[in-house]
This record gives C-alpha cells, sequence and structure tokens, in this order.
C-alpha cells in the first residue's frame, strides 16, 4: 500500500458513542469519480501523533473486480476523512 | 525525609519536531528532522528569525534567533516552515496527559519542558530509570516525538541531566555524580548563567561549572551580589525548589511589542502601532483586575538600536485612553524622527483596580471605564477585533497588536 492521503468526500454512520464507520466515499480513480463501497472494516486504530487524535480504519472493497485493501483515516479536529493509503 | 527523585523532561527540537511529526501524521513524504529544515516567522513581515533547526540544519552552523536570510545564504536548499502556536499547545497538552499517567505531581516549566515528581513511585513503576526509558519510548512511539529525560533529586540537576544526551536519551544526574559529569561542562551551560555573566566569569577566570563550584561564595557575592550566591549554589548541585503543580507567578509587568511589516517614518502611523498595543495591553491589564502606574515605551530604529523612556504616573490606571495618552506624551519626549521598525509599550507597579485614586484631571475616568467595560465584554463574546476604532480602517495597521495565544506557557527563569 502506498501513502496517498487524499481528502475525500464520504458517508459515514455514527454511533451513539459517537463512533464513526465508513460506509461509502468518492474518489477520482482513472481519471473519472468512483464511489466505492466499503465492504468490510477489518479493524481500526486509534492515533494521537503530535497530540492530533486521528482515527484508522483498515478497510477491505471489490474495486475494478479486485479485493483491495485500503486505510481511511478520520481526523477529529477538523471533521475530515482521508484515503490514507491504496 | 526520604530522596526525592525528580525527571525533567525536555522535547528535543520541539517546535521542529511537533510539526514533523504532524505532518507525517498528514502523509508527508519527508521527515523534516531528517534534512536541513526550519521553523521561522515570515520574513515578508519581517518576521524573519529561525525558532527551531534540524539536526542536519545544524551542520551549516545555522543558529536558533540569525535571520531566515543568512540562513538561507548558508544552506540554500532549507526548508522553513512558519511557526504554529495552536500545533505546540496541543502537542504540550498531549504530552502533559502522558506524563499524568505516571505521577500527579507535574510541572509545566515551558511550552516543552516538564518537571515530574517521581519520589515513592518506584512502589507501581519500579526503578527511575526503568520508567524514565518506558516514557520516553511511549512518547516516541505515541506522539511521535523523542524526548531527553533527565533524573536526579532536585530539579536543577534533572534540567542539566537532561541537556547531556540529546536527542532521545535518559541521563541521570545524582549529586554523587556532579563532578564527572557537569563540572567539566563550561560554565554558560549551567542554568541561570547567560551571555553577561559568563563574560564576567571569564574575566575572574572561571571556565568550567567545576571552577565555579569551587571558587569562594564570598568573593562571587561580593562580585555579582546574590545571584554570585545563587550560581554557585547550583554547580554545587544545591537546590530545593518543589515542583509545582499551578506555577501561578506573581506578575510584575504586562508588555507587548511588535515588529512592523514597514519601516514607519511618521508620527501618525507610529501612533496608530502604539494605540494598537495599548488596546491589547488594556485587554489584559482589565482581565487580570490589575491597574498601572508605571508606563514604558520602547523603540528600536532601522539601524537597530533601541531606545526606551519610562514614567511613573501619580495615578494607577486601568483605561485604554488615558494609558495612551501617557504613551504618546513618552514617545513624544523620546522620538527624534527616526525611522522605526519595533514598537514596544510595557506597564508595570501594579495595584489592584477595584479602588483607585481618582484624579481631579481625569474627569471622564469613570465613564471611561465603563466604555473599556462594555468594550471587553463584546470583544469576549464576539472576538477580539469585533469592535474596532474607526481609525485603523483601510490603514494596513492591525487595530490590535503584540502579544501570543492565550494561556501559552513561557519559559521563566524561576525553577
Amino acid at each position: 500500500m502506498k501513502v496517498l492521503m487524499h481528502p475525500i468526500e464520504i458517508i459515514a454512520w455514527f454511533t451513539c458513542e459517537g463512533v464513526p464507520r465508513p460506509l461509502r466515499f468518492k474518489i477520482l480513480y482513472n481519471n473519472r469519480a468512483t464511489v466505492i463501497k466499503v465492504d468490510k472494516v477489518i479493524f481500526k486504530t486509534e492515533e494521537k501523533i503530535a497530540g492530533n487524535k486521528m482515527l484508522i480504519f483498515r478497510c477491505q472493497s471489490v474495486i475494478d473486480g479486485r479485493l483491495r485493501d485500503f486505510e481511511l483515516k478520520y481526523e477529529y479536529s477538523t471533521c475530515r476523512w482521508f484515503l490514507y493509503k491504496m | 525525609m526520604p530522596k526525592q527523585v525528580i525527571f525533567h523532561i525536555d522535547v528535543n527540537s520541539a517546535y521542529l519536531s511537533w510539526e514533523a511529526a504532524y505532518r507525517l501524521q498528514h502523509g508527508a513524504k519527508i521527515d523534516l528532522r531528517n534534512v536541513p529544515s526550519a521553523v521561522g516567522g515570515d520574513s515578508a513581515t519581517r518576521h524573519g528569525i529561525i525558532l527551531a533547526k534540524s539536526i542536519p540544519a545544524k551542520k551549516f552552523k545555522i543558529k536558533t534567533g540569525e535571520t531566515l536570510f543568512s540562513a538561507r545564504q548558508k544552506c540554500p536548499t532549507m526548508i522553513i516552515v512558519p511557526p504554529n502556536y495552536e500545533l505546540y499547545m496541543k502537542c504540550s497538552n498531549a504530552l502533559l496527559k502522558l506524563l499524568k499517567e505516571y505521577s500527579p505531581k507535574i510541572q509545566r516549566f515551558s511550552v516543552d519542558e516538564c518537571f515530574m515528581d517521581m519520589t515513592k513511585m518506584d512502589k507501581f513503576w519500579g526503578p527511575p530509570l526503568k520508567v524514565a526509558y518506558e516514557i520516553k519510548e511511549r512518547i516516541k512511539k505515541e506522539l511521535g516525538f523523542t524526548v531527553s529525560i533527565g533524573i536526579s533529586t532536585c530539579k536543577l540537576l534533572a534540567k542539566m541531566a537532561s541537556e547531556l544526551k540529546k536527542p532521545d536519551g535518559v541521563t541521570t544526574l545524582f549529586l554523587e555524580e556532579i563532578e564527572e559529569k557537569m563540572w567539566p561542562l563550561p560554565v554558560e551551560d549551567l542554568f541561570m548563567v547567560g551571555p553577561a555573566t559568563t563574560k564576567k566569569l571569564h574575566s575572574y577566570g572561571i571556565h568550567t561549572i567545576g571552577a565555579l563550584a569551587q571558587t569562594d561564595p564570598r568573593f562571587l557575592q561580593n562580585r555579582l551580589k546574590s545571584h554570585g550566591l545563587l550560581i554557585w549554589n547550583y554547580a554545587n548541585g544545591r537546590e530545593n525548589s518543589p515542583v509545582r503543580e499551578n506555577v501561578a507567578f506573581e506578575i510584575k509587568g504586562i508588555g507587548n511589542s511588535t515588529t512592523i511589516a514597514f519601516d514607519i517614518d511618521n508620527l501618525k502611523e507610529a501612533k496608530m502601532v502604539l494605540l494598537s498595543l495599548v488596546e491589547t495591553i488594556g485587554g489584559r491589564l482589565r482581565k487580570g483586575g490589575w491597574a498601572a502606574r508605571l508606563i514604558a515605551v520602547t523603540f528600536k530604529t532601522s539601524d537597530f538600536r533601541v531606545i526606551s523612556h519610562q514614567r511613573k504616573f501619580s495615578t494607577p490606571v486601568d483605561c485604554t485612553n488615558i494609558i495612551y495618552q501617557r504613551v504618546e506624551e513618552l514617545f513624544s519626549e523620546c522620538w527624534n524622527g527616526e525611522h522605526l521598525r519595533h514598537l514596544g509599550v510595557k506597564v508595570g507597579e501594579l495595584c489592584t483596580n477595584d479602588f483607585t485614586q481618582l484624579s481631579l484631571f481625569n474627569w471622564n475616568q469613570e465613564r471611561l471605564r465603563k466604555l473599556d467595560k462594555t468594550v471587553d465584554r463584546i470583544r469576549k463574546k464576539y472576538g477580539a477585533k469585533a469592535l474596532i476604532r474607526s481609525s485603523f480602517l483601510h490603514s494596513g495597521i492591525s487595530p490590535l497588536s503584540g502579544g501570543i495565544i492565550e494561556d501559552y506557557p513561557l519559559m521563566s527563569s524561576i525553577l
């Protein structure tokens, strides 16, 4: 997986405790906007590098007929989502 | 009394490592710590000095405090990033939160330095050296930056110890080790020995901390007064201040200053900058419930000469307008039309502002105080720039200047 750190548009749901779960997101793939459905969240970790809290989701989806792993990041302080690695 | 155990935790190249860690978290390809880089102000607005530098930048003999221009001459490929004080506060708070898991008694000495009282904590965490390594590794792994930890029985020696091994080190400096580890160091490395004292000590033939420790204290007291005795005690590892959890020192004065993006050559603009400084000082005075008697004006000319002028007035004040009148008076007495690059205002001799001596000549003081109170309330509710003086409109001069973000911990000379 390569580090990309692209900001993304996303649909996610939040539990009553405020924990998000990504559902689908939009990226530019082969020069066209593609919506990727998050099929499975394999695991979730939290990091607080430089005191900045972020949630990291290791996910799995079928993209272009291939099963691919990727990581999404959620930044608490700005409420932004990123495609971290793919 | 049981022996105290004090840790001093010092973040290595704090501003730079915090910026580097933050950038890596946001997908940066290079680690600023591994290339010649520095945190510096904006040279366009002439806030252009190096605040922190990476270890590879040190190889180019780049020093903290030198101008960005001269740093770029020494190393043209150097990466310079702007400071981000909010990030530094965040990092500092995260560090404090992590340290609080180990001891309830922690003193934040500055934004990047903490003292920790670990006395009797071996019951919970094991020997001090082991826990220090554990803390250091956790900070590196969880927060993404490195620290140096000094361990000793007092705050001074712990601070000196953390200076010994940088970056990413743990060092002990107990009383029995000072002769071997601290005494061979040059005298200017000792806490509280600044450039002026160093010069004097060198002239007495004292070049190392060991030589200072072995000098007759009466000689030092005679020459350097109480400060001589203080540094002699420090050189011998004698210091016993407690780890203060809430550091609240008595405020002696409030000052603000600013470097202007262009040279000022006319009275009108100079007065506007002074007014913008007084606006922030007035707000800070009233927030703390103070009134000041002593008012001082300082300026730096374009050829870097510093001139200051102060006066003690008969009545203490906290009104922006009256302080400004006095500042204006002082400034016109000492300015001869030189080109200005830096202006500063300072107030001192503070007393509480609940009962103040009224002056016969400031007949409208009560009305002004009411006005200030309203302005402060509006600014608190809607932001500092919600209400500004119309004279600043389209002037290019900030209506409020000087000062740093609220509650930013600065280093003190008091341990």
